[in-house]
């Protein structure tokens, strides 16, 4: 392995012109090869690029928590929703007053009729019957003795003040809309907006912001709702790939100039980084995967680990090249002594990436495989083009180089000096130093236990973000704009459902009515079909049987009675399974829903219960004694028949299946936090463990804040799996390179170091534990080995020119650990421009990045230095 | 001489052709208007509704209707009375209308779970009725006079007329196309379209009989063409001039049903 390697530099060394025509057209072909078809419809074999920011598609699609939340939404016949809060300061009202109802009366009716065909011709936009605003919404209410009436909430723009108190006041008087609708302070309002789709959220987004600019006046439109901060994300974060990335690389460039005082010199390592990139990129698209919010990092983390060996081979060549002043020479040398610790370093970073791939979410895998793939492209283009690269150097331009060299005085610089009596310290103070690092890592250790796990999309944006000021002050005011479902059902097992059946079958055979024994006989013996579907099937063959007696030209008065008393029977058992007519069910669920806002984490929920005592309640005398459940499942049912005699019958099935079986509650919350979530989760689970629910019902959760805790949780367990399993095999990969375990287990000691103290401090800090911090561990494994391999590589190279340690370590502190100092500098000073990012992953992975490299830097130089001077006898048996 | 014979033959001969084709829009309208909702003076049928939502979900009701004309001469006034059967936890629920040409039409509700007659005081009649997709209007018919309308083709068989609101603001479409049959003057086919000139609605007569003399549609369609939900209704056990009562269609027999003219 080795020996190719050193074979491919030195054919890069011997045709350096060629190595660059080739990398150039590599390069080309793979941007050829993503533009065309994205631009074009030309190269319909090839894959476009495409870009997916749905967090919910870190679950595969046949997820069953998706396949669940997909079922769900069919079923109740619920859409994505944004959601956007008009607030009005500048009036004591509100924004209840004509001006600003005026707007929201335009914007509503604006909103009602966005549509358009997208590519494929479908009809995609604003699902204008579900809108929830004042003017699309229905008024239930009295109307004077004895009379109910249905109209529209605002069908007129009011024309005073008072007028407009009065549909603040009927909105607030209706469950359904009071902290929905109308803020909980009774001056702002908020429009639901149903959509077609997530994904056409941020241009739906778009044209309501365009109209909105248009208004006069005081009041402030804020759009949010969590379809809306997922489609911003990724537009935002492609903004984001194309500054923060190539800023980082100009940071790089102009430190590396920094330290090797030559612009020429210094180029090679970037345009390895940027091949490297362009590369894995291309095979990225070309291969068919879409870029994802995962994918979109690629890029950030190959840059550090492409340009990390070319700092080695450079820093190491500057100092060498002033010595033997030849550069074939030179090269010959530092690459014999690089290749090893290079190759190592490049197989453990793709080991602790690969390692994501075993992980069960999709977009993680193509995540960890493809930064692999791009970390082997950099090792290959590092051992081939730097080398070609200084070979095509002039020696003029090296000639200069040398002199700035000597000028700086190699041995005497700030760096040097620091380093040198850093070594002299970790000898002398082996013990102080491990006494220190072990109280810090204990201290990290405690941090480690305070982790949150947690995550939330909208937090992706930065505070000052419209989505993320959307967010806080939407949610101030009302219910809340995070989304989750909890969906009631009662689910037999085929046994049960088989026994039902039987029983039915048995019941009708065993009746005297011919009719009765006739459907009995109807029903097959290895049924398949659910008790449901068996009774809506014989209802029907009943029917259509008395509707032949009944037209028969001879008639037959009693089959007619026969067959209409088998048809009753048979309603009878269908309407047992009607669950959500029942009323013990019904207030099972009001209590319910009571217990959820008893929780603090539900700002409000809806549900067929509210529905049931509002109109109740308005048939009655509109007062609160009568905002109750009716005491029989017939009482309910003629509620609501009288509710669907209003404009928007269909609301009811967003609430429960036409065959009254299943339901379900809508659950405003005002946190997108996955704590949060899961605390609601468990506390319903424990609502549901005290008081079992009627009718053996059970529950189950959907909804998009529901998901993101699923695929976390997902993504936590298998980062941590996939994390294990890469350290371990890292460690053996170690004991093997070093051909000891002792060498192994201390290769293994910056790394483990740096992963505590940062997690640690993650835990002490309070920072979440979310999506790019969890894959920041592999990060944390590529790199903190890497410097551990370069520096016992070295040090155990330069032992055997040395007596013992402490004169080896002097060696060590030389030229080998200014190429890792320089390393730390050049790459975690690179990743400063991330911090100003508006997207927060960018400024965590930022943050983090330099903060890892820092601390793996410090574990290697001091740490390592430290134990091996401790341990000096055990580690040098045989050589010295 | 024989100039002015054969001018005026001419003459004569268009201008029979003119009084032959030259329906006006309103004799149309007038005529469909009388064909669907106003044949013979009073009328009892059966109906089955099937609501089938868009994700292929049915539910069915059955309820028997009985309508009575005010004027027996002019097509004004009418009372509606209607009694559900089923689904089984509305039976007996009953429906009452009486329809006004100058003023809010009069309707209620009963419901016998709660033992409460309810007077439903709608701000339009476009609200649904009983949860179908047809409107309360569609069952009731919409007064002639809301709206503008215009004779867009005069086909062999078919009367196409489109009718504009004149208080657009109140309904939820911008214009409908009626299809009327010439023979029968019974709207076939009425569509709705958006200010955008997309369809959202249509009504479709799937059947036409003729009982006792009338012609009648007994099964139609009501699509909402957005949202992909229909609802059909069947018409069985038709009777035409059944000398209804007037106390039929009072609020007490909302509470006891006259079960003699509901049989």
């Amino acid at each position: 392995m080795f020996k190719v390697a050193d074979n491919l530099t030195n054919l890069a060394m011997r045709k350096p012109k060629q190595v660059f025509w080739y990398s150039a057209m590599i390069a080309l072909a793979f941007i050829l090869s993503v533009v065309i078809p994205s631009v074009s419809n030309m190269a319909s074999f090839m894959h476009p690029l495409t870009i997916d920011t749905d967090p919910e598609n870190m679950l595969s699609y046949d997820e069953p928590v998706k396949v669940f939340h997909r079922e769900q939404k069919k079923q109740f016949s619920l859409s994505d929703m944004i959601v956007i809060g008009v607030v009005d300061n500048a009036h004591p009202q509100g924004v209840f007053n004509p001006a600003t109802l005026n707007s929201i009366q335009d914007l509503a009716l604006f909103a009602k009729d966005i549509a358009w065909q997208d590519k494929s011709g479908q009809q995609v936009g604003v699902i204008g019957a579900d809108l929830m605003s004042p003017s699309t919404l229905e008024n239930i209410e009295q109307a004077g003795p004895g009379a109910i009436s249905f109209t529209w909430l605002m069908s007129d723009v009011p024309t005073s003040d008072a007028d407009a108190l009065i549909i603040r006041e009927n909105a607030q008087n209706l469950p359904l809309f009071n902290g929905t609708l109308v803020s909980d302070d009774g001056k702002s309002i908020a429009l639901y907006i149903p959509i077609t789709s997530k994904d056409i959220s941020y241009n739906v987004a778009q044209m309501l912001q365009e109209r909105i600019d248009g208004y006069q006046g005081s009041a402030e439109f804020h759009i949010t709702g969590m379809p809306v901060a997922q489609d911003v994300f990724g537009v935002e974060m492609f903004k984001q790939m194309a500054i923060s990335a190539p800023m980082a690389m100009i940071l790089i460039y102009l430190i590396m100039w920094f330290f090797f005082k030559k612009a020429v010199f210094v180029t090679s390592p970037m345009i390895v980084a940027m091949i490297s990139v362009i590369v894995t990129m291309g095979l990225l698209v070309v291969t068919g995967n879409v870029i994802h919010i995962m994918s979109s990092m690629i890029p950030i983390f190959i840059m550090p680990i492409a340009v990390l060996d070319g700092v080695h081979i450079l820093s190491d060549f500057y100092d060498r090249y002033p010595r033997i002043k030849d550069k074939r020479e030179t090269l010959k040398h530092v690459m014999s002594e690089l290749h090893k610790p290079m190759l190592f370093t490049t197989i453990t970073t793709a080991v602790g990436f690969a390692s994501l791939a075993l992980t069960p979410i999709p977009p993680v895998q193509v995540f960890g495989v493809f930064v692999a793939i791009g970390v082997i492209l950099a090792w290959f283009f590092t051992i081939t083009m730097i080398p070609a690269y200084i070979m095509l150097m002039s020696d003029k331009s090296l000639e200069m180089h040398k002199n700035t060299a000597e000028h700086a005085d190699i041995d005497n610089s700030l760096l040097a000096r620091l380093l040198k009596q850093l070594g002299n310290a970790t000898y002398g103070y082996s013990k102080a130093i491990i006494g220190i690092i072990t109280l810090v890592a204990i201290g990290a250790s405690y941090g480690f236990t305070l982790i949150i796990i947690n995550d939330n999309p909208v937090k992706w944006f930065s505070p000052d973000h419209d989505i993320r000021v959307a967010d806080k002050v939407l949610n101030e005011r009302f219910a809340g704009t995070y989304m989750a479902y909890l969906s009631l059902h009662q689910t037999p097992t085929a046994d049960q459902e088989s026994t039902s059946i039987t029983r039915l079958k048995k019941q009708l055979l065993d009746s005297q009515s011919s009719a009765q024994i006739s459907l009995g006989n109807a029903i097959g013996n290895d049924n398949k079909a659910s008790l449901s579907q068996t009774l809506a099937t014989l209802i029907t063959k009943a029917e259509q049987q008395i509707i032949l007696i009944e037209e028969a030209d001879v008639f037959d008065e009693n089959a007619l009675d026969d067959w209409e008393a088998a048809l009753e029977a048979l309603t009878l058992e269908q309407d047992k399974l009607a669950y959500f007519k029942d009323p013990e069910v019904l207030n099972y669920m009001a209590k319910l829903q009571q217990y959820l806002l008893e929780t603090g984490l539900v700002g409000k929920s809806n549900s067929l219960a509210d529905v049931v005592k509002t109109v109740h309640r308005e048939v009655y005398s509109g007062e609160q004694k009568d905002f109750i459940i009716p005491d029989s499942s017939d009482a309910v049912a003629q509620i609501l028949l009288t509710y669907q005699n209003s404009h928007r019958p269909q609301d009811l099935w967003h609430f429960v299946t036409p065959d009254y079986q299943k339901s379900n509650l809508w659950l405003q919350l005002k946190s997108g936090d996955n704590t949060d979530m899961q605390n609601l989760i468990e506390r319903v689970n424990l609502f549901f463990k005290m008081n079992p629910a009627p009718k053996g019902l059970s529950h189950d959760w959907f909804g998009l804040t529901y998901i993101n805790v699923v695929w976390q949780d997902k993504m936590v367990g298998g980062m941590a799996q996939a994390f294990i399993g890469s350290f371990i095999l890292v460690f053996i990969m170690m004991s093997a390179l070093f051909r000891s375990l002792l060498w192994g287990a201390l290769a293994m000691i910056p790394l483990t170091f740096t992963i505590v103290v940062i997690y640690g401090v993650i835990g002490l800090i309070g920072k979440d534990y979310d999506m790019p911090v969890a894959v920041l561990s592999s990060l944390s494994l590529g790199l903190a080995v890497d410097y551990a391999i370069h520096f016992i590589a070295r040090a155990r190279e330069l032992a055997k020119q040395y007596s013992n340690w402490q004169q080896t370590a002097k060696a060590v502190f030389a030229e080998p650990a200014r190429a890792i100092s320089r390393n730390v500098i050049v790459v975690g000073v690179g990743f400063m421009p991330l911090l100003v990012a508006p997207l927060v992953p960018y400024q965590t992975v930022g943050v983090f990045i330099s903060a890892i490299l820092l601390l793996a830097g410090i574990a290697t130089l001091i740490i390592l230095p430290a134990l091996i001077s401790m341990l000096e006898k055990h580690l040098f048996k045989k050589s010295h | 001489m024989k100039l002015f014979t054969t001018s005026t033959l001419l003459a004569s001969c268009l201008m029979s052709t003119m009084s032959v084709s030259a329906i006006t829009v309103d004799e149309v309208i007038n005529k469909a208007n009388h064909a669907a909702y106003y044949q013979a003076n009073s009328g009892r049928a059966q109906v089955d509704m099937m609501i089938t939502d868009k994700a292929g979900r049915k539910n069915k009701r059955r309820f028997t209707i009985l309508r009575k004309d005010i004027d027996q001469k002019s097509d004004a006034d009418q009372k509606f009375y209607i009694l559900f059967h089923k689904p089984a936890d509305v039976k007996n629920t009953t429906f009452m209308v009486w329809k006004h040409l100058s003023k809010a039409d009069d309707r209620w509700l009963y419901l016998p779970a709660l033992d409460l007659v309810k007077r439903i005081a709608a701000s339009d009649n476009r609200t649904s009725f009983v949860g179908s997709h047809f409107y309360y209007e569609d069952v009731s018919g919409r007064g002639l006079k809301a709206d503008k309308h215009q004779l867009l083709k005069d086909e062999k068989q078919r009367y196409v007329v489109k009718s504009t609101p004149k208080k657009p603001e109140s309904v939820e479409f911008a214009y409908y196309v009626t299809q009327i049959d010439k023979n029968s003057f019974l709207p076939l086919k009425t569509q709705y379209f958006d200010s955008k000139g997309k369809e959202i609605r249509a009504f479709e007569a799937l059947k036409v009989e003729k009982i006792d003399g009338y012609n009648m549609v007994t099964h139609s369609v009501m699509k909402d063409k957005i949202s992909g939900g229909n609802t059909q209704m069947k018409y069985r056990k038709i009777q035409f001039n059944n000398s209804l009562p007037e106390q039929v269609f009072t609020e007490r027999s909302l509470r006891k049903t006259p079960t003699k003219y509901l049989k």
